[in-house]
């Protein structure tokens, strides 16, 4: 909606300075036409001239040759009225026959404001008469009766002004009235529009003056709930699959295992067919990993695993983990140190407690299968400026620049969208990342200041310093 | 452990629907001399065998032909209560809460390793039958829990309720490594952060009183950083 409303203050804006220029140009416009009126000269000034340039003679009255040749060229007639008689004493040679020679009081009075049989008539004052110059019938149009109340002529200046702010405001009443029937169709539109992106159903009424663009909203949207439908639709099928298979086999893989496991104690076997149920037992439970890896992976890329996150102390989580290993360990090929500093009792972040010590199980896994002949793994929980950073790695034989380069930017083939003929790693990295992007967190992989491999993963955490057991 | 020899002699149940899997299981226990065993393919079954064999354990599937483990344990549970583990394919965190919420007493998901399998029976029947347990025989002492002292050449001294916990603790986990979190968590419950002094105090007295030599301990051994191990002696 915030566009909308940029959208009407731009168009006011627009109409303002429109108002302005078209105000500004009209002015000039007024006031250049009627310049142009302007450049003759006036007529009343010509009569007073002529008045001036009226010479009494002996035998009567002379006009001056210019004056003459200007009101000919001009087809000007004019005529001189005796103040006593009231009669023409003096003519111009191009006076109309219909002109009379003889003047009422009223009759002067008339032509003075107006026209003598159709001439626009203009008087000038002279000795002992009055000279009347008479224009062309088309020459000029006179205001006959020009009287003006005295306080409309005070308060012009103001009625302008009033009159104008009132057609200011009509405009805009106007604008207003027709742009909001177009903002109230364009609203459920930009509506609409806005909802598209958030994936949810939009439904925007098909009526108006937008129903077509509506419509095309409606199914754009009808597409896209489509897609998205079948898009999880897809993923739950494939989640589900995955997790039926992984259900169904646990059950015999549970009789190979218990099976391998009791032979593998029976002594009347000879050792060689010992080590066959060895190897068979072992390859199990690298088949009851997968499953159970498979099942997370795919659960978390698909985003069907619940992550709850309750407030945790990751110092205590990952000690918990690192103590389950070592108790584990019987054949102890692997030693566990725990380097977290002593003053690091405590680092509080919001984390689901199950899948954060998968993760370290994991990357301590990762060690542990990367080094069948046994390494020591370290494990360190740092906290640094809001974060925690559990940092897992070994001594063992660690990874070159290009492996570390590829786990770094090469997808995984479970989340790859291009066909892939090769496994590229094993899923419990590929967890351990899904996990941290579960929890707004980094996984940093690189090499360890002990000679190996050494996973880092940096959880956001409260800033609040606390000591803890 | 020899200790344990009357834990084997416990009435077992197991249920399943695959016949198979039950044998084997059947297998894996006796092998590991367990001698009252049971099996039942079906809920109705269950309930007909429980009633006459009077269990004192329960091995349960979630999913059997004619209702489920976790309404199989609550009508069990409610004719006589003891410990129940379910042994399932059903992985799920979810699955696995319900049926803690529901009271079973572990949780084991197919597939599972035999010795996984019989450490947690072990550790189910330990817990819940250990009036029967004798004294704990360490190094230098022997730990008497129903009466919450340690008898030390001939001498008899009383365990404060901390101390008690932290043995306890200490002794479900035998030869294992208990973590300062957990140890702290046992003595002063669910708030237990800011108690590591508090538990190196209790750690130091508890060593005066079962150790020969305190400042060289034998019987409770630190691991640095991470916790603590008790090391029981066998008989």
């Amino acid at each position: 909606m915030k566009s909308i409303l940029k959208l009407i203050r731009r168009f006011a804006g627009i109409l303002l300075v429109s108002f302005i220029l078209i105000m500004i140009l009209n002015i000039i416009a007024v006031v250049k036409i009627a310049s142009d009126q302007a450049t003759g000269r006036s007529p009343w000034t010509t009569a007073v001239e002529t008045a001036e340039n009226l010479q009494k003679t002996e035998n009567g009255y002379t006009l001056s040759e210019d004056m003459a040749l200007e009101l000919r060229k001009e087809e000007i007639w004019a005529v001189y009225i005796d103040d006593d008689t009231h009669k023409v004493v003096w003519h111009t040679e191009n006076l109309p026959d219909d002109i009379p020679l003889e003047y009422s009081i009223s009759e002067i009075a008339f032509l003075t404001r107006g026209y003598v049989k159709d001439y626009p008539t203009f008087t000038g004052g002279a000795e002992d008469g009055l000279v009347v110059l008479g224009y062309p019938k088309d020459r000029y149009w006179k205001e006959m009766y020009p009287s003006w109340d005295y306080y409309f002529i005070k308060n012009l200046p103001r009625t302008i002004f009033i009159v104008l702010v009132c057609n200011i405001a009509l405009i805009f009443f106007i604008y207003m009235v027709t742009n909001m029937g177009i903002l109230k169709t364009v609203k459920p539109i930009a509506e609409g529009i806005q909802a598209l992106p958030m994936g949810d159903r939009v439904h925007v009424k098909e009526k108006g003056l937008l129903s077509e663009l509506a419509s095309k909203i409606n199914r754009t949207s009808e597409i896209l709930q489509s897609q998205k439908h079948q898009l999880k639709k897809k993923d739950t099928a494939r989640a589900n699959w995955i997790a039926g298979v992984s259900h169904d086999i646990r059950t015999p893989l549970s009789m190979v295992m218990g099976y391998a496991s009791q032979l593998e104690q029976n002594c009347r076997l000879t050792e060689g067919e010992r080590n066959k149920v060895a190897v068979i037992l072992k390859q199990s439970e690298k088949m009851k990993k997968l499953i159970s890896d498979l099942n997370l992976a795919s659960k978390l890329e698909y985003n069907m695993q619940p992550v709850k996150t309750s407030r945790e102390n990751v110092v205590a989580l990952v000690r918990q983990v690192v103590v389950d290993f070592i108790n584990m360990d019987i054949e102890n090929r692997y030693s566990i140190e725990w380097v977290t500093e002593d003053t690091v009792t405590g680092c509080i972040a919001n984390v689901d407690r199950e899948l954060l010590k998968r993760a370290v199980c994991n990357l301590i896994q990762n060690c542990m299968n990367h080094n069948k002949n046994g390494c020591t793994i370290y494990v360190t929980v740092k906290k640094e400026k809001g974060e925690c950073a559990i940092c897992v790695e070994d001594d063992g034989v660690g990874v070159s620049d290009e492996q570390i380069e590829q786990l770094n930017h090469t997808p995984h083939y479970m989340v790859c969208d291009e066909n892939t003929t090769t496994q590229r790693h094993g899923l419990g990295l590929l967890i351990v990342r899904q996990i941290m992007d579960s929890h707004g967190g980094e996984t940093v992989i690189g090499h360890s200041v002990h000679g190996g491999f050494c996973v880092e993963m940096l959880l956001p955490s409260e800033t609040v310093s606390n000591d803890f057991c | 452990m020899m200790e344990n020899e009357y834990l084997k002699r416990k009435k077992i149940l197991l249920v399943d629907d695959e016949e198979e899997l039950l044998d084997m299981v059947a297998s894996i226990l006796k092998e590991d001399g367990f001698v009252n065993i049971k099996t039942a393919g079906n809920v109705s079954e269950a309930l007909a065998i429980a009633d006459e064999f009077e269990p004192e354990l329960a091995v349960l599937d979630v999913m059997l032909p004619d209702g489920d483990g976790f309404s199989l344990m609550q009508q069990l549970k409610g004719r006589r209560d003891y410990p129940v583990l379910f042994l399932t394919a059903r992985g799920e965190d979810e699955d696995k809460f319900k049926g803690f919420g529901l009271g079973a007493d572990d949780y084991v998901v197919k597939p599972f390793l035999p010795k996984e399998l019989l450490f947690r029976i072990m550790a189910i029947l330990r817990r819940s039958y250990k009036e029967e347990n004798p004294l704990v025989r360490l190094k230098g002492s022997k730990i008497d829990f129903l009466r919450a002292e340690i008898v030390k050449d001939g001498e008899h001294i009383t365990l404060t309720a901390k101390e008690y916990a932290l043995l306890s603790a200490l002794y479900r986990n035998a030869g294992r490594i208990v973590t300062i979190d957990a140890l702290c968590e046992a003595a002063w419950g669910d708030n237990p952060y800011g108690y590591e002094n508090s538990l190196m105090a209790h750690i130091r007295r508890i060593r005066e009183k079962i150790e020969e030599n305190p400042s060289k301990p034998v019987s409770l051994i630190t691991v640095k950083g991470l916790g603590y191990k008790l090391i029981v002696e066998e008989k």
